[in-house]
């Protein structure tokens, strides 16, 4: 089998199944890094505005202030349900242990105990270098806790076959050529119908002595069949106004 | 059986999961909860394995990798597990890596002596280590008419210096610790230069006649702070020694393994550290404590940490 061409990591429960993860690239956690850099930039100003006239004592609570922001912030938000900072949030990831496991509170910590490392030499380096380096993306920080950052999973698209005459296919097909021709033909009403056709054609010999311009119906056919459809369905009631 | 059979005859069971996970956590009930998760998981693999449509597999996927999230989710590390954590996997885990520590402790107090010993023999040496303008600061915090020992005048209150002595502190001990990673590199730089620099402003000091001002004050939150920085230097080591010498193991799986251990010592010495904070704060600076005062409470506090990470373990 060809490796795949995508990022996804698969990750193994002890039931024997595999998790599908989709670990978060640079782009997208350097994003999320300068959310949360903004929001703490926020939470700092305004602290700072209120002990203004606190004085010295003011300053004391300022300076624990600065130090909670800069360690404590990512420990706690990683620590919610969520498992995420505000940036990382809104960029729709989430942070786990490798093993697909929600994230534990000893690795929250190291992962960002070692931010420290991962900072060197400078901004980040070391771990942009490793992040960019590995095709999980994961720094330093997050190898030493077991820890992965990944996008939330997404609700799954709607969808449904395109409207085609059920046929059997004419030869044997694999499990994954089964998977990847329903994949298709669910996909293939949100696809132009050139495309369609295009990406079809991959596909002809599939279809048995089709006439060429009739590979993407068959195609569809085939999904239908292989889906348990026998006959064509009844069409649809219009709906009203159409 | 065809995927459109798979999946009527199961729409029910993955529904009712569904409209489980949306629920509040303390709502479900776990038997149900377990006996759907498993019967997911079941289809889940045989959706894989028989090229069911992948919209299927990935509705199944994502359901069962929710619940799983859900089924082995941590929610204990309650108070019961941090003061277990503290009290008895922190001085186990410190008690297990004797040897690092053992190593970082000469890293720390070998320098500090030697040139504690050789600033206080030749003065104009601390020139060399540290610059002009500190010395002059060391002269304000211990010299007389210190309102507040050990510090520069108008340095602030004592919250002041709890915040400032926080971060400094845990810098100073984070840094020896993650720098570890660089083969044992860091720790190694960062405790000799922090004993370096003890011994330099203690020599310089006691050089000075200040000492009478400068051993009460530091007496006390040394206990926590110097023993803290010493055990996260002995953790940095480990991790460094993880990298060089994996043994068995992966490179990788050395170093997780070497952090998971080491997470206990960091995280213990981290609340050490905030002890030290307000010690130095506002008792060690204190100056109406008469230093014999002060020397009682030190040695209190020494033999402390001392029984803390001696005593016998307890047997589990």
């Amino acid at each position: 089998m060809n490796p795949p061409i995508d990022t996804i990591v698969t990750a193994e429960t002890p039931e024997g199944i595999s998790i599908a993860l989709r670990p978060a690239g640079f782009p997208v956690r350097c994003t999320a890094f300068l959310i949360d850099a903004l929001i703490r930039i926020m939470i700092f100003g305004a602290v700072a505005q209120l002990l203004r006239s606190a004085g010295q004592f003011g300053m004391g609570l300022l300076l624990i202030t600065a130090f909670a922001i800069s360690w404590l912030y990512p420990i706690l938000f990683e620590l919610t349900p969520a498992a995420a900072t505000p940036g990382k949030r809104t960029m729709g990831l989430t942070v786990m242990m490798a093993n697909g496991l929600p994230i534990t509170p000893a690795g929250c910590l190291i992962r960002n105990l070692l931010r420290a490392v991962d900072a060197l030499p400078l901004f980040y380096g070391f771990g942009v270098v490793s992040m960019l380096l590995r095709a999980d993306a994961r720094r330093l920080g997050d190898l030493a806790a077991g820890t992965t950052v990944v996008y939330r999973a997404a609700s799954p698209r709607p969808g449904s076959f395109a409207a085609a005459e059920p046929v059997a296919p004419p030869l044997p097909l694999t499990a994954r050529q089964r998977a990847a021709i329903t994949a298709f033909a669910w996909r293939a009403q949100r696809l132009t119908p050139e495309r369609a056709e295009e990406i079809a054609t991959l596909a002809a010999a599939a279809c048995g002595a089709a006439p060429a311009r009739d590979v993407r119906l068959r195609l569809v056919g085939i999904a239908r069949w292989l889906h348990g459809q026998r006959a064509m369905p009844p069409a649809p009631i219009a709906s009203p106004g159409a | 059986m065809t995927p459109l059979e798979f999946e009527a005859s199961h729409a029910a069971a993955w529904t009712e999961l569904e409209a489980m996970l949306h629920r509040p956590e303390r709502e479900l009930e776990p038997e149900r909860f377990l006996a759907l998760y498993r019967g997911s998981c079941e289809q889940l693999a045989l959706a894989q394995a028989r090229g069911v449509p992948e919209h299927v597999v990935e509705r199944l996927a994502r359901l069962t990798a929710n619940a799983h999230q859900i089924i082995y989710r941590r929610a204990d590390f309650g108070f019961a597990r941090l003061a277990e954590a503290l009290l008895q996997r922190f001085p186990a885990m410190v008690r297990g890596h004797w040897r690092y520590v053992a190593i970082a402790a000469l890293l720390l107090v070998g320098p500090a002596l030697s040139v504690g010993v050789a600033v206080y023999r030749q003065p104009e040496l601390i020139y060399s280590l540290v610059s002009a303008d500190t010395v002059a600061q060391f002269e304000q915090m211990y010299g007389p008419g210190a309102e507040a020992i050990g510090r520069v005048r108008n340095a602030g209150t004592d919250w002041q210096m709890f915040g400032f002595y926080i971060q400094n502190n845990i810098s100073i001990a984070f840094q020896c610790y993650v720098m570890g990673i660089v083969f044992g590199v860091g720790s190694v730089f960062f405790l000799c230069f922090n004993g370096l620099q003890i011994g330099a402003v203690a020599g310089f000091v006691a050089e000075r006649g200040y000492g009478g001002a400068f051993f009460p004050f530091v007496a006390t939150h040394s206990a926590f702070e110097l023993t803290a920085i010493v055990f996260c230097g002995g953790a940095g080591l480990r991790l460094g020694a993880s990298v060089l010498s994996p043994g068995r193991l992966p490179r990788v799986a050395a170093l997780q393994a070497a952090a998971r251990d080491t997470s206990f010592i960091v995280f213990g010495a981290a609340v050490m550290l905030v002890i030290a904070a307000l010690l130095e704060a506002f008792w060690s600076s204190a100056a109406w404590v008469a230093p014999r005062a002060k020397y009682v409470c030190a040695a209190f506090c020494w033999l402390l940490v001392l029984l803390f990470f001696l005593r016998r373990p307890r047997a589990d």
